[in-house]
């Protein structure tokens, strides 16, 4: 009964052109609008390293002066000192620890034909890439040797290794990097964090990936500035050494935990760590020593923009409007077809036959609708990318996705459907056959 | 008038009528909202950032491959500043910290007594050595520009100096001192016992921020007599060209930066056009998915009017028949149908002004929006009112037009 009931539906959509070309529209464009903003909200939202995301934490140490501080205020900081980042990594927390900034390098081609250039990237040790599952085209990670002293080598983003070098291995080449002579040791395969949880700083955690990573301690040493914010509580000296032992918070720091079952082990060293350094005269605020996992710390950090939420509500609320009025639409096609009802009923057909039959003449609506839909969001998406890098990321539909839009469609459908089906029931036979 | 029998038919068959008035008060709830952060937004892209004729000015970031001393910098920033100044077509120049809507730029925290706890504002700081009233084309409204003499060069790297005097903004003068006025006050960089003093000896109209904040603080801008070296993140020069040569002067002073220099230089030359259209293009974005979304909302709902509307002519034609048979003209018809859409439409329009009131509660309580002013439910009403009668005016002509012999043939 059902394919017959299928193949009625599909026929009946012929039987009012203009109403059920209507109904379809509705339904196709209120989807097409929910599931647009949905899928870029899921995208912002997106855990980016599901796999290990309950066990990576940051920790957030206040070091702000006392003055303008109430005690239980809400802290707008997330980064923290050099001081405190350093001591964390020397802690031997976890199973991996690092510390990282963004640097922006010059660098002069090995190829003459390419000018001089900038180069955005990450000064992290050598755990990051561990940490993170960064994937390695050629090379590795620096050793812990090169790490220990320092040195000056770098490892390459696969499309940046291409501009420089071609289609080569360029392990062990030299790289002008800053004005320093850096040796490349690997090549990460393409890589990118949506979004880019490990360093909510310098610009979009949408926007672009690493290019290139140079140890920490070669970045400090070459007094490489941050790309970024700082946040100083207190006017500080000038040039790079006064940064380092200032009290003003640049670094993000990062633990890896053996499980997520560690966190109060962690949470318990923190507070140790800044009862200690308040002995020492810092840490005046004596303000809770913070730790996150990767959903809190996007929940913490405001990841999701506001603008992306707001507009998923209102396209909910376009939703809720264009099912109203399939609803209206789907009485007035019902209500035509009363003596239909009438004679099947009076033929002998059951109420509950009559509503599967007009039910899945709804989900055919609701099947067609959420095609048009999903190609009406395919538009909407390649138009939204338009605006710009981050947004050209984000407005990428995945399975996910694609078949939440069917879910969505046909259910919104079937929603919509209840209603007229459950009055195309509730026909009288006989007041049906008596007034034909 | 005959409200009370259009009122009974309407509680006979309540269905219809209750869905129609559904969809008008679910759209006019979204479209006032929508409407009104669309508004908000376009007053915020509209603000103005201080700068005479915008569209002439450009920025230059020089960077070098090299690790020069913190002497060699300022020998090249003099040097460039120079050579740009050469470059015909360039109506000024100035090597400053920071560019206006570029979204990067550093912020310090401003109060008006060392002793209070929280600052009394924040401001974004322009360090330049050279005029930016002359640069930006900035309007001063009080006091005086820069003198020569207060113009001072400062390494970054060795040393750390507070201006004796600054230029602020009117709207953070206004903050600071409400109604007074802000020549000669004394305000500090910081609070504590570390905060510095300075001098306010100039007021400009506005200068907007780096990040442009949507709150008031984009417009606390605070302009620092320093030509600043030795940090080590390249220079940045603010060029303003001659009206509408600005293209032109971009290629030539890049040429000659180049030519100038016998290392290679990394350039990068943003205008502040498109400075400002790279802040503002996300607000750009949302606001024409919130006009999209309005439209269709009307169109949807118009469509919905027309529907139900054609299907109650539909159902009604023997009624409509035998009522023309008994002596009701035409417009009587055409009346009834029409009030009794303004019916159907006046409910959906009570619900939705509450409704739209009860969305702007939830905006403002979770995405901290601002309250939605009373004219755009009033506005939403007028026009869903209108677009009531529009909507039932096909089907109401359509029965109107029913001839009494064939409406009542059949029965």
């Amino acid at each position: 009964m059902f394919a017959y009931y299928f193949k009625l539906g599909i026929r009946s959509l012929r039987r009012n052109p203009a109403l059920t070309a209507l109904m379809v529209i509705t339904l196709a464009v209120g989807v097409a609008a929910s599931v647009s903003t949905m899928t870029i909200l899921h995208m912002m939202s997106n855990d980016p390293i599901p796999q290990k995301s309950s066990r990576l934490f940051v920790p957030l140490i206040d070091p702000a002066t006392l003055e303008d501080y109430t005690a239980g205020e809400k802290p707008g900081d997330i980064q923290i000192t050099y001081t405190d980042a350093m001591n964390i990594l020397k802690s031997g927390l976890g199973v991996r620890r690092t510390a990282l900034y963004g640097v922006a390098g010059s660098v002069e081609p090995p190829r003459k034909e390419i000018p001089p250039f900038t180069m955005g990237g990450l000064a992290p040790t050598r755990d990051f890439f561990a940490m993170f599952d960064v994937p390695f085209a050629y090379g590795q990670a620096w050793t812990e040797a090169d790490e220990a002293r320092g040195a000056d080598v770098v490892v390459l983003s696969r499309p940046m290794a291409e501009k420089l070098y071609g289609d080569v291995n360029p392990v062990g080449k030299r790289l002008n990097l800053m004005g320093f002579p850096y040796t490349v040791v690997g090549v990460t395969e393409k890589w990118k964090m949506l979004p880019r949880v490990y360093l909510l700083q310098g610009g979009s955690p949408y926007a672009t990936g690493e290019e290139f990573f140079i140890p920490l301690a070669s970045a400090v040493r070459h007094e490489t500035q941050h790309n970024g914010g700082m946040s100083c509580s207190q006017n500080i000296g000038p040039g790079f050494a006064a940064r380092l032992a200032s009290e003003c918070t640049w670094v993000t720091a990062w633990i890896e935990a053996a499980s997520a079952g560690d966190r109060s082990e962690i949470q318990s060293w923190l507070d140790n760590y800044a009862n200690e350094q308040r002995k020492l005269g810092r840490l005046k605020r004596n303000a809770p020593n913070r730790l996150y996992d990767v959903p809190g710390w996007m929940e913490y950090t405001g990841v999701v923009g506001k603008d992306a939420k707001l507009q998923t509500w209102l396209a909910f609320g376009f939703l809720a409007l264009c099912l109203v009025n399939t609803v209206g639409l789907l009485l007035a096609k019902f209500s035509v077809r009363a003596s239909e009802i009438g004679v099947r009923r009076a033929l002998g057909a059951s109420r509950a036959e009559i509503f599967r039959q007009f039910l899945i003449e709804t989900v055919v609506v609701g099947l067609v609708g959420g095609v048009l839909g999903l190609l009406l969001a395919f538009g909407a998406l390649q138009l939204i990318s338009l605006s710009g890098k981050a947004m050209a990321n984000l407005a990428r539909m995945d399975w996910e996705m694609l078949s939440l839009t069917f879910i969505i469609s046909v259910g919104a459908a079937i929603l919509a459907g209840l209603l007229p089906t459950w009055r195309a029931c509730q026909v009288t036979p006989a007041i049906q056959l008596k007034s034909q | 008038m005959e409200i009370r029998p259009i009122f009974a038919a309407l509680m006979r068959n309540k269905t219809g009528p209750i869905l129609v008035a559904l969809q008008i008060a679910l759209s006019l709830a979204i479209l006032a909202n929508a409407l009104h952060i669309v508004n908000e937004r376009r007053g915020i892209m509209a603000r103005p950032s201080g700068m005479a004729d915008e569209h002439a000015v450009f920025r230059i970031l020089v960077r070098t491959l090299g690790n020069e001393t913190p002497e060699q910098q300022l020998a090249d920033i003099k040097r460039q500043t120079e050579v740009l100044r050469a470059v015909a077509g360039v109506a000024a120049v100035a090597q400053v910290s920071q560019m206006p809507m570029s979204t990067s730029g550093s912020n310090t925290s401003l109060a008006l007594d060392p002793r209070q706890a929280k600052e009394s504002a924040l401001g974004s700081i322009y360090v330049s050595g050279d005029s930016l009233v002359k640069t930006f084309g900035l309007q001063i409204a009080e006091g005086r520009d820069f003198l020569a003499p207060e113009l001072v060069d400062v390494n970054e790297a060795t040393e750390n100096v507070y201006p004796p005097g600054v230029i602020i903004t009117k709207p953070l003068a206004e903050k600071l001192w409400p109604g007074a006025s802000a020549i000669g006050k004394t305000m500090y960089f910081g609070t504590g016992p570390e905060a510095q003093p300075t001098r306010i000896v100039g007021v400009v109209e506005n200068l907007i921020s780096a990040h442009a904040e949507f709150t008031e603080r984009g417009m606390f801008s605070v302009i620092i007599p320093q030509r600043a070296y030795g940090g080590g993140r390249g220079t940045l020069y603010a060029v303003r060209a001659e009206p509408g040569q600005r293209d032109r002067v971009m290629k030539e002073a890049e040429a000659a930066l180049r030519k100038s220099s016998a290392l290679p230089l990394i350039l990068d030359l943003t205008t502040t056009d498109d400075d400002r259209s790279n802040k503002y293009r996300s607000t750009v974005t949302v606001s024409w998915m919130l006009v999209t979304v309005s439209l269709l909302l009307l169109v949807v709902t118009c469509s919905g009017i027309v529907g139900m509307a054609s299907l109650w002519v539909t159902q009604r034609r023997k009624q409509i028949g035998v009522r023309r048979a008994l002596g009701a003209r035409r417009i009587d018809i055409l009346r009834y149908f029409i009030t009794e859409n303004l019916m159907i439409t006046s409910a959906g329009v009570f619900g939705g002004v509450a409704l739209g009131l009860a969305l702007n509660q939830l905006l403002v309580s979770k995405l901290e929006m601002s309250r939605l002013p009373g004219g755009y439910l009033i506005a939403g009403a007028v026009v869903f009112w209108l677009l009531g009668i529009l909507a039932s005016y096909g089907p109401a002509w359509r029965a109107a037009s029913i001839s009494p012999a064939t409406a009542t043939r059949s029965v």
